[in-house]
């Protein structure tokens, strides 16, 4: 398990971006065959409420184009001063060249700047801030944008009960530099191939290209219908596996950065639901005021982007005030992969989350 | 481990149930309220209560409420 700290380095920045489509749980009648108690439970047990959702072929890229647009606009971003661009998504645009260029491109960045994409999901944002504190701490470059965007909406059947009406749309601008006097941040990854099956769509890539049999919807064991170029999730192992290793994770991530739990103001998990988030508080001891969970009743499981999405939502005011927070960051998911930080957080410089209204 | 406490704390965790509907011989899956969310909230409580987290298909693999106490004791005692 690789951990690394850093000196001196924080987000200074970040703005999340989602559609302006609200679908709530109450209009899912259908996919439950007209269960209203399921409903009623899928609210009370997992928080499930509002989802944001991009309505036609909008994607993660379209996301996060809008909020480099804004950032722009708004003087928060000068494309001279960024040396690298990461860009964290499930859903690019194409198989290559990968969403960072295509930004790159469009917002003329010097050549000088580097652009790539980063294959993950829900750790996405985490290992993605590590990668970006490790540029900057390497002097590759004094400013770098992560970029993470995800529209997960789009690949999952609409008749897929254990998928359906989980995720949301979102794309985010995040800006990682140096910032003196912040103090350290330390970091700690983790993976396990080994869950490769548990979260996947299946065709679409080298491995299996779509054809007319991938379109092909199937009933599995569990009566929910799909295609191969849907994405599966093994709903029952992931939860397995986030309640097991997360609070573990965290736990020696504290250790190596001799903090006490105690000392630690937010958790911002990744906010695959409530009741995920709430298990792994549970499992930790901690007072569930720390973890914040709104976010994923009004946007859904945002994938790569919960993380900043949760801190826009629920956390603005407490990250820009002066105050220093000490704030661990935590994102597990598809890979199976997991990746926590803690950071020292707050004088952010902006903080928000926005609505886009494609027409 | 008490038998009486395990079937008190499935009953919990099974949103919806009337009380007293589990016996030790009770087929979980023939209940209607047993569904993958009930499988999550179960395996939670089992976990929270004995440190032991039991996969779906050994969940559904137990014929009654008797053999998944006896999975789960045979577990919590052998970690």
């Amino acid at each position: 398990m690789p951990f690394n700290a850093f000196s001196d380095i924080s987000i200074t920045g970040s703005l999340t971006i989602v559609p302006e489509y609200k679908r709530s749980i109450e209009q899912e009648t259908e996919l439950y065959g007209g269960n209203k108690k399921l409903i009623e439970r899928l609210k009370k047990t997992l928080g499930l409420n509002e989802r944001r959702i991009v309505q036609n072929s909008e994607t993660a890229y379209d996301l996060c184009s809008e909020a480099v647009s804004r950032l722009i606009k708004e003087n928060k971003i000068d494309v001279n001063e960024i040396g690298v661009i990461i860009f964290v998504t499930q859903t690019a645009d194409h198989s290559q060249p990968g969403n960072a260029l295509k930004i790159h491109g469009k917002f003329r960045f010097p050549t000088s700047c580097a652009a790539f994409d980063v294959n993950l999901g829900c750790s996405g944002f985490v290992y993605s801030l590590w990668l970006a504190f490790s540029l900057v701490s390497g002097s590759a470059s004094s400013k770098v944008l992560v970029l993470a965007g995800d529209t997960l909406s789009r690949l999952v059947n609409p008749k897929d009960r254990s998928v359906a009406a989980l995720f949301g749309d979102a794309g985010s601008a995040t800006i990682v530099e140096e910032k003196k006097g912040v103090g350290n941040s330390y970091f700690s990854l983790g993976s396990n191939g080994r869950g490769f099956n548990d979260l996947i769509v299946p065709a679409g890539g080298a491995r299996l290209p779509i054809s007319n049999k991938t379109k092909k919807e199937f009933v599995d064991e569990e009566g929910n219908i799909r295609t191969k170029e849907n994405l599966y999730m093994n709903g029952s192992e992931v939860f397995n596996f986030s309640i097991e290793v997360i609070p573990r994770e965290i736990e020696s991530l504290l250790n190596y950065a001799r903090c006490k739990i105690s000392e630690v103001d937010y958790f911002v998990l990744h906010q695959a639901n409530r009741y995920m988030v709430q298990n792994i508080c549970k499992r930790m001891n901690c007072d569930l005021d720390k973890f914040p969970v709104k976010s994923f009743e009004a946007f859904g499981n945002l994938s790569s982007v919960s993380i900043p999405g949760a801190m826009a939502y629920q956390m603005k005011e407490v990250l820009s005030s002066k105050t220093k927070q000490r704030v661990i960051l935590s994102g597990f998911g598809v890979g199976l992969s997991w990746a926590s930080c803690l950071l020292n957080l707050g004088k952010m410089d902006f903080l928000k989350w926005e609505e886009y209204s494609f027409k | 481990m008490e038998i009486k406490d395990f079937i008190l704390q499935i009953e919990d965790s099974l949103d919806g149930l009337d009380p007293n509907s589990i016996e030790l011989s009770t087929n979980l899956k023939s209940l209607k309220e047993w569904d993958s969310l009930a499988i999550l909230t179960l395996t939670d409580t089992i976990d929270l209560n004995y440190g032991i987290i039991l996969k779906k298909a050994e969940i559904e693999s137990c014929s009654s409420v008797d053999e998944l106490y006896h999975l789960v004791k045979y577990k919590s005692e052998n970690k």
